[in-house]
C-alpha cells in the first residue's frame, strides 16, 4: 500500500482555516477532482476514493486511484516508543498499586509511581537532545526539537502537579517545593553564578550578566548565592552593599521542623518586611539603582517584579520568588492568587502553558486537563497524569452536579490505547490499556484484536493467549477460525482441523473433517488418526479406526463398524461410494463376516443411493452382496464382542 | 555478589537474542532478531561502560540488517556465524567479522522459498544447528536439513506431519526431533529414506502446542519440551511414549529454555508470563531412567525467579557464564548480572 505524504496544499487557505483547527490538503490526483468519497479504515485511517462511477470496462484504462491517508503519530517514531514502552510498565505498576491499596492510603507509592514517570520523561529528553545533535536532516531536527520543547513542558507540568497534588508535604507549607521548581526547570542563572563564583574576581560586575543574575538568585530564593555574589562587586565595601547584606542576611525562613510555630514565624517575617520597607522608603539605597531593586523585590513590590519580568521567558520564573517575598506561609491551596499576580505581570496573550500552570496553581483540574489534550503528544500526557491524579483521588470533575471523573479517565485511556492497537508492534501496550478500562475496554479490545492482520501461526498463537488472559472467547473463536479457513484453503484438512479442535467449534472441525474424506477419495492419504483424538468428526474418525481394524485383519468387527456407518446415514453424498465399495473385500471373505441382516442393510442403501454407484462397480457389488446372501442366509454369525 | 539487573529500551520487540562467543574475555557483543514490526532487523551490540563506572553496562548498536519478516530463531554455527530463520519462509546464514564488529553483517548463503504452502511463502518457525548441518522446520509441515557449510538443501521430509511444526532439536547427527502444534513429538531419521518417524509420542493431557524443545547437555537421552500452556514435559527416550515427569510451570507459554553451558544442573526458562526463572535439575538427572517420579510441585525443583515480573511476555533468553540477556515485547532487553552457576 502507497501513503503518499500530503503536504499542506495552500498555506494562505491554512491560515484562514487555523482559527477553526481545520486542515486544508489538496488531493494529489486529477481523478479526485470531481466527486470524492471515503471510509473509515482499520484504526486512524481513512480511505479516499473518486466517487460517482461510470462502470470501466478493463483495468488498464482505469486511472482512478484509492489513496489511503493516516494522521502522522508522533508517538511511534523510534525514539518516543521508547517512552510508550517504558510509561506502559508504570500505568501498569500504577493500576496494580490501586488494586492493592483499595482500602489503605498508599501516597508513598504514588508519589515513587510519579518519579518514575518524570524520569521516564527526563530520559526521553535526554534521547531526544542526544539525537537533536547527531540529527543531519533540517526537517528531523525541526522535528526532534519540537518533541523537546513538547516534552520539557510535559515535564514542568507534571513535576508542579506532582508537588501541589501528589507529594506529601510537611504541614502543606509549599514555598520550599515551588522554589526547587523554579531552579530545576530554569537553571540558566544558576550556571552563570557557579562560572563567576567560580572564577571568583573582584570587579565581576563587568560581566553583563551580572546583576540579572543576581536578580535570578534572589527571585529563587539563592540569598546565599546573591550575598556571595554581591560580595565580588568592586564596591562590596561601601555601606549600600553592606545594608542591603544585612537584610538579606536577617530574612528569616521558615521551617517545618525549626522548632516555631508558624505563627511566631509570620510575626519575625512580618517585623523583617517593615524594616526592609523602612529602608526603602528613608531613600538610603537611592545612588545604587541595583541594589535598590533587589530590595524593592525584597519587600515584594509589584512594580520592581514588573520591571525584571522582561527578562524572564514565562511569568511562572518569578512564581517562587513572588510567593518568597509576599506569603512565605503560603499552603498548597493558597496559590490561586500568588498565580494571579504573576500571570497579570504577562501583557498580551497566553500560551498553554500559561493556562496550564495556572490552572494548576487555581486547583482547577478540569481545566488543565482540557489544556494538556490540547499538546500534541498524542495524549501521552493527559491520559497517564490523569491517570495518575485519579488514583490519588486528587480529581473531581463535576458536570453539571454528576460525578464525571471515572468517565473522563476512562475515555481518555481509550482512546490512548485504541491509538497504540493501530500499530504493529505496539498493540499488545495498547491493549493493556484497554483491558485497565473494563467493561467498554474490552468491548474495544475484543473488535480490534479480532481486525489485527495475522501473518504467521506466531502471531496467531500470541493473540490468542492475549485473548484468554483477558477473557475475550470471542476472539479465539475468530483468531482459530480464521486461521482453520486459511489452512482449508490451502487444502491442508490436518491443519484445519487441528485449528479447529483448539476452540472445540463442531462446524470448523466438520468442514476440515470433510474436505479431508474429499481428498481422500481424490486419492490423498488420511491424516494422521492421532489427530482425531479429540475431533468432534464422528464420521473420519470412525472410518479410521475401520482402516486400523481392517489392516489388523479383525475383518469381523471391521464389517460391523462399516456396517453401522452406513446405517448410521452420517455420510455425505460425496462419501457413500467409497463406503458402498469398500464393503466389497468384506463380501468376498473366505469365511463370511457380513450376516444377512446386514447384506439386507448395504443392499437397501446401495438402492437408496443409486446415484452414488452406477455401472459396472453397481452391478459388482449387487453380485456380491447377493453371493454373501446366499451363504448367511441360514448362517448364524457368532458376535465376537 | 548479588543479581543485578538492567534493562534498556531498543524501539523494537526483540524474539531472540544471542551472545556472540568471546574466547579470552568477557563477551559483550550480542545478536537480536526483531519480530512483529513494519520493519525488522538483526542487530548486532555491544555493551558500554558509562562514565568508566564498571558497574553500569549500556548497550550500544553497531550494525543493522534489515529483513524482511520476522526473525524467528537465531542459532550460531560457528563464532562468527549465525543462521536466522524468518517468518517469510526463509533462511539465512550471516557473517560477522571477527576483528571488526561494527562491519556489517555478510550474507554467506540464502534459502529462500523453503517453506512454503502450495505456492504460497510461509513461516519458518524454528531451525537447530549442528557441526556445520542446519534443520529447518516451518508452518507447512516439512523438515529440511541444510548443509551450511556448502550451502545446499541435503534433505527435505515433506508432509511430515498433519499440522504445522513449531520446535525443532538436533538429537545426534543423523537425529531430529520435532514438536507440532497439537504437542505431538517425533524424531525423525534424517539419513534414512523413508517419511515416517522413527518415534513419536504426545504431550501428555490437553492438546498444546510444543513450543520450544532442548536436549540434556550431559545426559542425552533427556529430552525437555516446553508448552504453549507453560507446562514443561521431560521424555527418557530410552523409554519414551510417557514423560518421565510433567510439571505445570508458568502460567502461560514457555518462549524458550537454555541449559547453562557451564552447569548442565541448571536450566534458565521465559514465558508469555513476564517471568524468568532458573531451576535447579539435579533431582531430575540423578534419578535411574525407569522410575517414574512426578514433579507436580515445582518447589522440589527448586525454582527462583531472575528478575521481577514483566508486564509483558519474555520472549527469549541466552546465558553465557554469570550474565544472561533476555528480551520482552516491551521492546527491552535485560542483562542479569552475577548469576551463579
Amino acid at each position: 500500500m502507497n501513503f503518499t505524504r500530503c503536504s499542506d496544499a495552500n498555506p494562505n487557505s491554512h491560515t484562514i482555516y487555523s482559527k477553526k483547527r481545520v486542515k486544508q490538503f489538496n488531493l494529489p490526483h486529477k481523478c479526485f477532482e470531481r466527486n470524492v468519497a471515503c471510509v473509515w479504515r482499520r484504526g486512524n485511517k481513512i480511505a479516499i476514493f473518486p466517487g460517482s462511477q461510470t462502470t470501466i470496462k478493463t483495468i488498464e484504462n482505469c486511472d482512478n486511484k484509492i489513496l489511503d491517508i493516516r494522521q502522522e503519530i508522533s508517538l511511534f517514531t523510534p525514539i518516543l516508543r521508547k517512552l510508550v514502552n517504558e510509561a506502559n510498565g508504570a500505568f501498569l505498576s500504577l493500576q496494580k498499586a490501586s488494586d492493592m491499596s483499595k482500602s489503605s492510603d498508599n501516597q508513598v507509592e504514588y508519589l515513587k509511581l510519579s518519579r518514575q514517570y518524570r524520569s521516564i520523561v527526563r530520559v526521553c529528553l535526554e534521547n531526544l537532545q542526544e539525537a537533536t545533535e547527531k540529527a543531519s536532516d533540517g526537517l528531523e531536527r525541526n522535528s526532534l526539537q519540537s518533541f523537546t520543547t513538547i516534552f520539557y513542558s510535559i515535564e514542568c507540568i507534571w513535576h508542579l502537579c506532582e508537588i501541589l497534588y501528589i507529594d506529601v508535604i510537611p504541614g502543606e507549607i509549599v514555598l520550599p517545593y515551588i522554589l526547587e521548581w523554579a531552579r530545576f526547570h530554569f537553571p540558566c542563572h544558576e550556571q552563570t553564578a557557579a562560572s563567576i563564583l567560580e572564577a571568583c574576581e573582584k570587579g565581576s560586575e563587568d560581566n553583563p550578566e551580572y546583576w540579572n543574575t543576581i536578580i535570578g538568585m534572589v527571585v529563587q530564593g539563592r540569598i546565599d548565592v546573591a550575598r556571595a555574589l554581591l560580595k565580588l562587586h568592586s564596591s562590596s565595601d561601601s555601606s549600600e552593599f553592606k545594608l542591603l547584606d544585612n537584610s538579606m542576611r536577617a530574612m528569616p525562613v521558615y521551617n517545618v521542623y525549626g522548632g516555631i510555630s508558624s505563627g511566631e514565624f509570620t510575626i519575625s517575617w512580618k517585623h523583617w518586611h517593615a524594616e526592609c520597607r523602612s529602608k526603602y522608603t528613608s531613600g538610603s539605597l537611592a545612588r545604587q539603582p541595583q541594589l535598590e531593586l533587589i530590595l524593592r523585590i525584597m519587600i515584594g513590590d509589584y512594580t520592581a517584579f514588573e520591571t525584571i519580568r522582561i527578562k524572564y521567558t514565562s511569568w511562572f520564573d518569578m512564581l517562587g520568588g513572588w510567593i518568597l517575598f509576599t506569603m512565605p506561609w503560603a499552603k498548597r491551596r493558597e496559590l490561586a492568587s500568588a498565580a494571579a499576580a504573576c500571570a497579570g505581570l504577562t501583557p498580551g496573550e497566553k500560551t498553554h502553558l500559561d493556562i496550564i500552570i495556572q490552572a494548576l496553581l487555581e486547583g482547577d483540574l478540569h481545566q488543565v486537563i482540557h489544556e494538556i489534550q490540547q499538546v500534541s503528544d498524542n495524549g501521552w500526557s493527559a491520559t497517564h497524569l490523569t491517570d495518575m491524579l485519579y488514583h490519588c483521588g486528587k480529581l473531581q470533575i463535576l458536570d453539571k452536579q454528576i460525578d464525571v471523573t471515572a468517565k473522563i479517565r476512562d475515555s481518555l485511556i481509550l482512546e490512548y490505547g485504541t491509538l497504540l492497537m493501530e500499530h504493529k508492534s505496539l498493540w499488545s501496550a495498547g491493549l493493556s490499556y484497554l483491558a485497565a478500562t473494563p467493561p467498554e475496554g474490552l468491548k474495544r479490545a475484543e473488535l480490534l484484536l479480532e481486525r489485527i492482520p495475522i501473518d504467521s501461526e506466531a502471531k496467531a498463537m500470541r493473540i490468542l493467549a492475549e485473548a484468554n488472559k483477558y477473557g475475550l472467547p470471542n476472539v479465539v473463536q475468530t483468531v482459530c477460525g480464521c486461521m482453520s479457513t486459511r489452512r482449508l484453503k490451502s487444502g491442508n484438512s490436518g491443519a484445519a482441523l487441528a485449528w479447529g479442535g483448539r476452540t472445540r467449534s463442531t462446524e470448523l472441525c466438520a468442514r476440515a473433517a470433510e474436505q479431508a474424506l474429499r481428498r481422500y477419495c481424490a486419492g490423498a492419504p488420511l491424516p494422521h488418526a492421532e489427530l482425531l483424538l479429540t475431533g468432534s468428526t464422528v464420521l473420519l474418525s470412525k472410518y479410521c479406526d475401520f482402516h486400523i481394524l481392517y489392516k489388523n485383519r479383525e475383518f469381523r468387527k471391521a464389517a460391523k463398524l462399516l456396517v453401522s456407518l452406513i446405517t448410521s446415514k452420517l455420510s455425505p453424498d460425496f462419501f457413500w461410494e467409497t463406503l458402498l465399495l469398500d464393503t466389497l473385500p468384506l463380501l468376498e471373505t473366505e469365511t463370511p463376516v457380513l450376516s444377512a441382516d446386514e447384506t439386507y442393510e448395504i443392499m437397501l442403501c446401495l438402492e437408496l443411493h443409486s446415484c452414488a454407484l452406477t455401472g459396472k462397480k453397481a452391478d459388482m457389488l449387487r453380485f456380491a452382496l447377493a453371493r454373501n446372501l446366499e451363504r448367511t442366509a441360514l448362517l448364524n454369525l457368532p458376535d465376537e464382542d | 555478589m548479588t543479581i543485578d539487573i538492567e534493562g534498556t529500551f531498543v524501539s523494537q520487540k526483540i524474539n531472540k537474542i544471542r551472545w556472540i562467543p568471546e574466547e579470552y574475555v568477557e563477551t559483550k557483543h550480542f545478536f537480536t532478531g526483531s519480530w512483529d514490526d513494519d520493519e525488522n532487523s538483526v542487530k548486532v551490540w555491544t555493551f558500554e561502560s558509562v562514565h568508566e563506572d564498571e558497574n553500569v553496562e549500556n548497550p550500544r548498536e553497531l550494525s543493522e540488517y534489515k529483513v524482511a519478516g520476522d526473525v524467528t530463531e537465531i542459532k550460531l554455527i560457528d563464532k562468527n556465524k549465525i543462521a536466522v530463520s524468518l517468518s517469510n519462509g526463509e533462511v539465512r546464514l550471516l557473517e560477522i567479522s571477527a576483528y571488526e564488529r561494527t562491519s556489517p553483517l555478510r550474507e554467506v548463503y540464502t534459502w529462500s522459498k523453503l517453506h512454503h504452502i502450495n505456492s504460497e511463502r510461509c513461516s519458518c518457525t524454528a531451525l537447530d544447528t549442528f557441526e556445520g548441518d542446519i534443520v529447518t522446520v516451518g508452518e507447512d509441515e516439512k523438515v529440511n536439513i541444510l548443509n551450511g557449510r556448502r550451502g545446499d538443501i541435503t534433505r527435505s521430509i515433506s508432509d511430515t506431519d498433519s499440522c504445522s511444526i513449531h520446535s525443532v532439536c538436533f538429537l545426534k547427527l543423523n537425529e531430529v526431533i520435532t514438536g507440532n502444534l497439537r504437542g505431538h513429538m517425533k524424531i525423525w531419521d534424517i539419513k534414512r529414506d523413508s517419511n515416517k518417524p522413527v518415534a513419536s509420542f504426545h504431550f501428555p493431557g490437553e492438546e498444546v502446542a510444543a513450543t520450544c524443545i532442548v536436549q540434556h547437555p550431559t545426559q542425552p537421552h533427556i529430552i525437555l519440551a516446553g508448552s504453549e500452556c507453560g507446562s514443561l514435559a521431560v521424555w527418557d527416550l530410552r523409554m519414551n511414549k510417557f514423560p518421565t515427569s510433567q510439571l505445570s510451570a508458568h502460567s502461560s507459554g514457555v518462549t524458550e529454555m537454555q541449559f547453562h553451558p557451564e552447569n548442565p544442573n541448571k536450566l534458565i526458562t521465559c514465558s508469555l508470563s513476564g517471568d524468568v526463572w532458573d531451576w535447579n535439575m539435579e533431582s531430575l538427572t540423578k534419578k535411574s531412567g525407569d522410575s517414574y517420579v512426578p514433579l507436580d510441585d515445582k518447589a522440589t525443583m527448586n525454582v527462583s525467579s531472575l528478575i521481577p515480573t514483566l508486564h509483558k511476555a519474555v520472549n527469549t533468553i541466552h546465558c553465557n557464564k554469570g550474565r544472561v540477556l533476555c528480551a520482552a515485547d516491551n521492546e527491552a532487553i535485560y542483562l542479569i548480572k552475577n548469576l551463579k552457576y
